[in-house]
């Protein structure tokens, strides 16, 4: 069992290695965000200039929702994974997993959380510059059980995250180019996640139906439970449905990588 | 001149041929230009269901406007993107020494290589945003509108072009541009919004110092509102200016590239 969690552990590490020699990418892309926070913050402030309330909410807690969706964003979205996978697979390095001990999703998985440690603690650089321009936007509630369903909720959304990216990795050994997918992936889950705009603005029955939708647990449930646009048996309603589709999407890529190898051709020594 | 109009020729004939190979690819990409345009247009019908007017103008104002916006990345997509996006990748790998080689301007050969048919095919779509917006508007331009509508839309590709030109060329300091690239995306999100939004500290930086508002506004205004000198102006000569820094940076870096291969 140690043994085993040590192979992973190593994984873990040179993943930070490896992340961490791009740090000033990270960096870079985390100022960029602020400009999108930027047209979220003009574009949202004049919506809001004719009117008190959008959604049943105001323009403070509108904007802390935005501002939550893009810090979750840098600790537990997938970043460029499946491509990652896909390279691994197209140019054969994939092999070497094939013969040795390891079983890939955990060391995929070890590879992302640590990339995802390091680009989370990357974008506290900029948000730090950002915050006295911000900190008058801001405005959590502060009810207790937001604090313990968060943890699992995240936990369980960056699994999402991270099980369909690698499900897109997977289409690798039947489709020889798999960006056009992921990046139509991305418009999808841009507006179902709830990056575009809050899902609670959508017309009720469109609402209802995301709610049954992976997508809604990537981002919008984690950022709605922190920023309260939720209550507590919706939350633990979602937390069900979210570990449901957790399990569904693990045996998806299982499904998918023991489907792929049979098509797997490996050549070379 | 007329050499790089062949080489340009030879380069659109090459992606096109190789379009039609890979017939599904085209297909995928231009599902994926075209949610993408969905997606923006979602996104101002949604928040016109709870408000009716965002920095004055009509849900039918912002959607030209938006469509105008789309219309000039799709051009960029199309004529532009691949190349560029591709010469991160080459700075890094090295491959980059192919474009050195080649008879004629290291940018132009660079920045043009490759064609998108799935951008231009979106860019009518786009069009048609444009044309349904002013038709919901009741609008009538005439000739003349049309014609300095389209010379903006140019400028505008002009100034995108540098932009993209500017934030890959930080390949050649950072060793990856990934992310970077992202940035242009990120900045192109202000020409999507009404000049009339931008106030104090952002109506100085992204109306008056970065072209992204302007970009989009002139030629959007010449439909709503008619010509306007002042305007045209403004645009032509920011794109003058930024086409000269796209160059100056990219020659810049382009000192600091040492062959990766070999």
């Amino acid at each position: 069992m140690i043994a085993s969690f040590e192979k992973y552990r190593q994984a873990f590490l040179v993943g930070l290695q490896s992340n961490i020699v791009y740090r000033w990418n990270f960096v870079v892309r985390g100022f960029f965000s602020l400009f999108h926070l930027a047209v979220v913050f003009i574009l949202w402030g004049a919506a809001f200039a004719g009117t008190e309330k959008i959604g049943g909410f105001d323009l403070r807690q509108t904007l802390t929702y935005f501002i939550t969706l893009l810090v979750l964003q840098f600790f537990i979205s997938a970043f460029n994974e499946d491509y990652q996978i896909s390279e691994e697979i197209r140019n054969g390095l994939i092999n070497q997993f094939l013969l040795k001990p390891i079983n890939y999703f955990l060391y995929r998985f070890s590879i992302f959380v640590a990339a995802r440690l390091v680009t989370g603690a990357l974008i506290l650089l900029p948000l730090l510059i950002a915050l006295p321009f911000v900190h008058d936007s801001l405005t959590f509630p502060v009810d207790g059980w937001r604090f313990a369903v968060i943890i699992p909720a995240l936990t369980l959304s960056a699994l999402i995250q991270f099980s369909i990216a690698y499900c897109f990795g997977m289409l690798t050994f039947w489709f020889l180019e798999i960006q056009g997918f992921v990046i139509l992936s991305m418009a999808i889950e841009s507006v179902l996640g709830g990056q575009l705009f809050p899902l609670d603005l959508l017309p009720e029955s469109v609402y209802r139906v995301a709610q049954f939708l992976p997508f809604y647990y990537q981002m919008y449930f984690p950022g709605a439970i922190i920023t309260g646009r939720i209550d507590l048996t919706q939350a633990l309603q979602g937390l069900l449905i979210q570990t449901g589709w957790v399990i569904a999407l693990l045996l998806l890529n299982q499904l998918l990588w023991v489907r792929g190898l049979r098509r797997h051709t490996a050549v070379g020594g | 001149m007329r050499h790089y109009l062949n080489v340009w020729l030879a380069s659109a004939r090459y992606s096109i041929v190789r379009t039609l190979m890979f017939r599904g690819d085209f297909l995928v990409w231009s599902l994926v230009e075209f949610f993408w345009m969905s997606v923006n247009l979602l996104l101002i019908s949604v928040i016109y269901r709870h408000t009716q007017s965002i920095a004055g103008w009509s849900q039918y104002q912002m959607m030209l406007l938006v469509g105008t916006s789309m219309l000039i990345q799709r051009f960029l997509m199309g004529f532009f993107w691949s190349s560029i996006f591709d010469m991160g990748r080459n700075v890094r790998t090295g491959n980059f020494d192919f474009f050195l080689a080649q008879p004629g301007n290291i940018m132009f050969m660079t920045t043009t290589r490759k064609l998108d048919p799935d951008g231009l095919i979106n860019a009518v779509v786009a069009g048609g945003v444009v044309a349904y917006a002013a038709h919901q508007l009741n609008l009538h331009p005439s000739l003349l509108d049309l014609g300095m509508y389209a010379g903006l839309v140019l400028c505008g590709l002009v100034i995108h072009y540098s932009i993209l030109i500017l934030s890959v060329s930080a390949v050649f300091w950072l060793t990856s541009a990934q992310g970077v690239e992202g940035g242009y995306f990120t900045l192109t999100e202000f020409s999507r919004l009404p000049r009339e939004a931008f106030k104090g500290v952002s109506n100085a930086l992204f109306v008056w110092f970065l072209p992204v508002v302007v970009v989009s506004n002139a030629p959007a205004r010449i439909l709503l509102h008619g010509f306007d000198l002042g305007w045209a102006l403004w645009l032509a000569g920011l794109a003058a200016g930024w086409f000269a820094l796209a160059v100056f940076v990219f020659y810049r870096g382009l000192r600091r590239y040492a062959s990766a291969s070999s």
